[in-house]
């Protein structure tokens, strides 16, 4: 697995999540990086995953990937 | 008496089927995540709006899906269902359980969650409803000691399905539970690592009855069906003909009228017969189906949501089903990859193929187009060819 292209990936995520939009989809993420094999980004997201840099975020019908930092945090009762 | 807190809810308890309200209540009496669950739909009730807040939490350790995140919009007046999230767990396949493997889920359920449960959703799964983020991965620990597993969610192969198959119908055509279950089994990584542009559903029916519904509510469609002629046995026609009327019951309502009957001999034509298990439905003693079995493999099935809702069709009429299945699994993969490939995000596969066009479509998963294929005769009489082909022909 290529360490350079899980750098790349969390850059560009850092990059994309200036805005208010923080949550991306799988695709999105392969169209930033049209050049590179599909399913190595894939497989560079899942490890991404399993280090806790990227994570999961799902309505229940969608999933999408957001950098660990900026996961909702649960709102406590108020 | 006092007055009841939730007198719009109370009605539904007045009809004469059974409510889910009552069920609700029930469990309230032992847990403060159900009476809040019921208080709070009341409020849902008079205001005419949902109160929970969609998505977050995917998972637990190592999974992207399987766990369906839910927050009350008014933790101030629902406190217990401040936190409420859903867990699919993936059924046995065929909904075979003994009781003791339902007792156990239900003690899982009772320790970490409300108690209440959805047996099945229309996923298949096992929906255990609600419990708190802190309890999510305990609860999920012990359903795996007690041999369970969380099924799909979000943009993931979704936990597939199947009809009881022969485990208890003698109609089946195709081993439907050991189809899913290898299915399942090769495909982990997709179910719970969600990898896909959207949801992709595969359902399995053992014959053309289709009892899990996989026509109108899966990506992918496995049928069983026939080749050949339908076996008759004609003394059990015969016997049938004092309780039912042979000719209108059967041979007027067989859909392409392939039937004939004198009163004394049923007659086939079975190569004009598209196997749709009518008749043999109502003279199951008389008809069976032919020897040599297989399935039919439809595609694009959806319901409504971005687009309406699509019925699955056909793209391969006819193939062997034999463990290990690597005829049927290579084809999925194919299909899976293209679509992978070329889908929108949200877009399902039934959608990217009426974007894209079936010629398309054929030539990456690398299928021949055959009469089957027409989805709709009559109704739309333009064939797009390839312009090669076309120079073809007109040499
Ligand atoms: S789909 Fe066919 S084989 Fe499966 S349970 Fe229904 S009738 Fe039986
Ligand atoms: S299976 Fe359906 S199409 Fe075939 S002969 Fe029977 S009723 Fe007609």
């Amino acid at each position: 697995m290529s360490e350079n292209l899980k750098k790349h990936i969390v850059e560009l995520f850092h990059e994309k999540s200036k805005g208010d939009k923080k949550m991306f989809y799988i695709r999105d993420v392969t169209k930033w990086l049209p050049d590179e094999d599909r399913h190595a980004i894939q497989d560079a997201v899942k490890e991404l995953l399993d280090e806790e840099v990227l994570k999961y975020w799902s309505s229940g019908s969608s999933t999408y990937l957001i950098l660990a930092e900026f996961f909702p945090k649960e709102e406590p009762c108020s | 008496m006092a007055e009841s807190k939730t007198p719009l809810l109370d009605e539904l308890e007045t009809g004469k089927w059974p409510s889910f309200v009552k069920e609700m209540k029930q469990a309230a009496e032992k847990n403060p995540m159900a009476r809040d669950l019921l208080d709070q739909l009341e409020l849902s009730y008079k205001d005419k709006i949902g109160h929970w807040k969609h998505g977050g939490i995917v998972g637990v350790k190592g999974y992207g899906s399987g766990v369906i995140g839910r927050y009350s919009d008014r933790p101030d007046l629902f406190p217990n269902v401040q936190a409420f999230h859903t867990l699919r767990v993936n059924h046995p396949t065929g909904w075979f359980y003994k009781t003791d493997a339902l007792r156990n889920l239900c003690d899982v359920w009772d320790k970490h969650g409300s108690g209440l449960t959805n047996m099945h959703g229309s996923t298949g799964d096992a929906i255990l409803l609600g419990t708190r983020t802190e309890h999510l991965q305990s609860c999920f620990d012990d359903l795996s000691d007690a041999g369970f597993d969380l099924g799909g969610s979000g943009s993931a192969l979704r936990t597939p399905s199947a009809c009881v198959g022969p485990g208890r119908c003698e109609w089946a055509c195709i081993d439907s539970l050991d189809v899913c279950y290898n299915i399942t089994m090769s495909y982990q990584d997709k179910i719970h690592r969600p990898m896909f542009p959207y949801k992709f559903k595969i359902k399995v029916a053992a014959c053309s009855n289709d009892c899990v519904a996989s026509i109108a509510r899966s990506d992918l469609s496995i049928i069983g069906t026939w080749k050949g002629d339908i076996q008759i046995d004609q003394n059990e026609v015969l016997a049938y003909a004092p309780t039912i009327d042979i000719q209108k019951e059967v041979c007027d309502l067989c859909p392409t009228r392939c039937m004939e009957w004198n009163g004394k001999e049923l007659k086939i034509y079975n190569e004009d017969c598209n196997r749709c298990m009518h008749c043999i439905n109502l003279m199951p003693k008389a008809l069976r189906p032919g020897k040599e079995k297989g399935a039919t493999i439809l595609i694009g099935g959806k319901a409504p949501i971005l687009q309406g809702a699509l019925l699955s069709w056909v793209i391969v009429p006819f193939m062997k089903l034999e463990p290990p299945y690597t005829e049927l699994k290579d084809l999925i993969e194919r299909i899976q990859d293209w679509w992978d490939e070329n889908a929108k995000s949200r877009e399902r596969l039934g959608e990217l193929i009426k974007r894209l066009g079936m010629r398309v479509f054929l030539r990456a998963v690398g299928l021949p187009a055959v009469p089957q294929m027409v989805k709709a005769p009559r109704t739309n009489p333009y064939v797009f060819f390839w312009p090669e082909e076309i120079k073809k022909e007109v040499k």
